[in-house]
């Protein structure tokens, strides 16, 4: 149990969980995009999807529940279930999770549905 | 078992039917049903309610429930919400010959104290901005139609009516109606017999096979009508929108989606409630034309559903001129949810020999012998 709290200590202090090190597969170092999210700057990869991008950032909630405003995450992650949607370049309902991260993104959270723009 | 009366179907009207026969004091009803509580045409239906109609007959059923169904959380005693919404229902008309039947239309339900009125193309934007100004050449708005929540109407009779003492048979089908010297005297279903002296036809799109099963030939059919949702977005549009030549319903529910159908041109008749690629081509483009915005949405499904079509586009709510005991709601034509409050009157008023709360001959099955039928409804999709 203890050693369960100090893993989940150490993903909150190194707030990427990327790979860098396999003992078969590379991973080169990528082309650095930079974004904003709810205002702030960010930084993601080449390669990376808006939702991926702030999964590796440590940004665990994506949406809220309709009802009860409860956090959503990443769920199905192929752009079917609608937990990822959000407010990008200020159009929304995007599906984070299957769209490519581009270089100055706005990237925001959606309070509350979207709106048709 | 024995039955006071044995109520086919657990749709809304049956649901309906159960609760204002018990309300009344009648014991010993039961509520026989295939599968589960509106798992046929009432779970699939579009459930809009409206009462802007061409014939007084569906002006005075659709009037009547609108003013129940507005009120029946507190009758019912419902805890829940029924998700009642009157916003109006905003109906298109594309073509000059439309917009003198509208007139026409509009002048019926004022006379029947129906508050719609005739819109000019710049005040139905007023109501709806986001319609196409160039796809219709006026409208008519009632501001007092709406929808609600079908699901929970129909458990809020369910519940009522199971407080009321109801005995609902689910997952059982109903195989055979006895009749020895003109009586109905048994039921027999999958399970069980059952002895009753009063069946009602409540059963949707199985109507016509539940009257053969009486020996009685309603002239009803079903057809597949299919529907779709959309993702859901924050509030832009309080009215359903509607067009019949335009052949289009499409309104946003509460909780944001935009939910939408069309008829099938030449559809064929049975119990297909599958669902076609046609349909969502069609629909797509239905609604882009008229309420181009919506294009942007997704879809995120879309479903079938049976209408039982009657000869007039009307319902028959009678008991069947040959078979005393045997009394049929049916032929709704794709609008029982909405009159379900009212059919539920008139059938428990039919069984119990009240005098009726509407001028029932206008609904008899009776009416389609005659060399003609008098009033055809045209405002249907």
């Amino acid at each position: 149990m203890k050693a369960f709290y100090v893993m989940i200590l150490a993903l909150k202090v190194v707030n990427h969980v990327r790979i860098h090190k396999h003992p078969i597969l590379d991973f080169p170092e990528k082309k650095v995009i930079h974004f904003t999210f709810n205002g702030q700057p960010q930084i993601g990869h080449e390669g990376d999807t808006i939702a991926s991008a702030l999964h590796a950032l440590g940004f665990k909630e994506l949406s809220k529940s309709i009802h009860h405003k409860r956090a959503r995450g990443f769920y199905c992650a192929i752009g079917n279930c609608g937990s990822c949607h959000m407010r990008v370049n200020h159009v929304s309902n995007i599906k984070t999770c299957i769209t490519p991260l581009e270089e100055g993104m706005i990237v925001e959270l959606e309070e509350g549905l979207g709106r048709i723009t | 078992m024995i039955a006071n009366i044995l109520i086919i179907g657990s749709g809304i009207s049956g649901v309906a039917i159960a609760y204002h026969l018990a309300h009344k004091g009648v014991k010993d009803i039961v509520v026989i049903d295939q599968s589960y509580m509106t798992s046929g045409a009432t779970g699939r239906c579009g459930a809009g309610v409206r009462q802007q109609w061409a014939t007084k007959a569906n002006c005075m059923m659709a009037k009547r429930s609108i003013e129940f169904f507005h009120d029946a959380a507190t009758i019912l005693d419902y805890a829940d919400d029924i998700e009642f919404k009157q916003e109006g229902y905003l109906i298109l008309a594309t073509d000059q010959e439309e917009h003198e039947q509208f007139t026409h239309n509009v002048r019926l339900q004022n006379s029947l104290d129906i508050p719609s009125r005739q819109l000019s193309v710049s005040e139905a934007r007023n109501i709806v901005p986001h319609l196409n100004p160039e796809a219709f050449v006026s409208a008519t708005f009632c501001p007092t139609d709406g929808h609600l929540n079908p699901f929970k109407m129909t458990d809020a009779y369910y519940q009522a009516a199971k407080r009321l003492g109801v005995t609902f048979l689910f997952f059982e089908t109903v195989r055979s109606i006895s009749i020895e010297s003109g009586r109905i005297e048994k039921v027999i279903t999958s399970k069980r017999t059952i002895l009753t002296h009063h069946v009602v036809n409540a059963s949707g799109g199985y109507a016509c096979e539940v009257g053969k099963m009486a020996g009685i030939d309603i002239p009803v059919y079903s057809e597949n009508h299919e529907i779709l949702v959309t993702e859901p977005i924050e509030k832009i549009q309080g009215p359903m929108v509607m067009s019949f030549k335009k052949n289009i319903y499409c309104q946003q529910v509460p909780h944001g989606s935009f939910l939408m159908g069309r008829s099938t041109p030449d559809q064929v008749q049975g119990h297909d409630i599958s669902s076609s690629w046609q349909f969502l081509e069609a629909m797509a483009e239905t609604v882009c034309e008229i309420l181009p915005v919506i294009g942007k949405l997704r879809v995120v499904r879309q479903w079938g559903g049976s209408y039982n079509m009657s000869p007039d586009r009307q319902p028959i709510i009678c008991e069947a001129p040959n078979l005393q005991g045997y009394t049929m709601a049916c032929g709704f034509s794709g609008h029982g949810f909405m009159f379900a409050p009212m059919t539920g009157v008139l059938i428990s008023e039919i069984i119990l020999k009240e005098p009726p709360t509407l001028d029932v001959s206008l609904y008899h099955i009776d009416r389609f012998k005659k060399h003609m039928m008098d009033d055809i409804e045209k405002s249907v999709v």
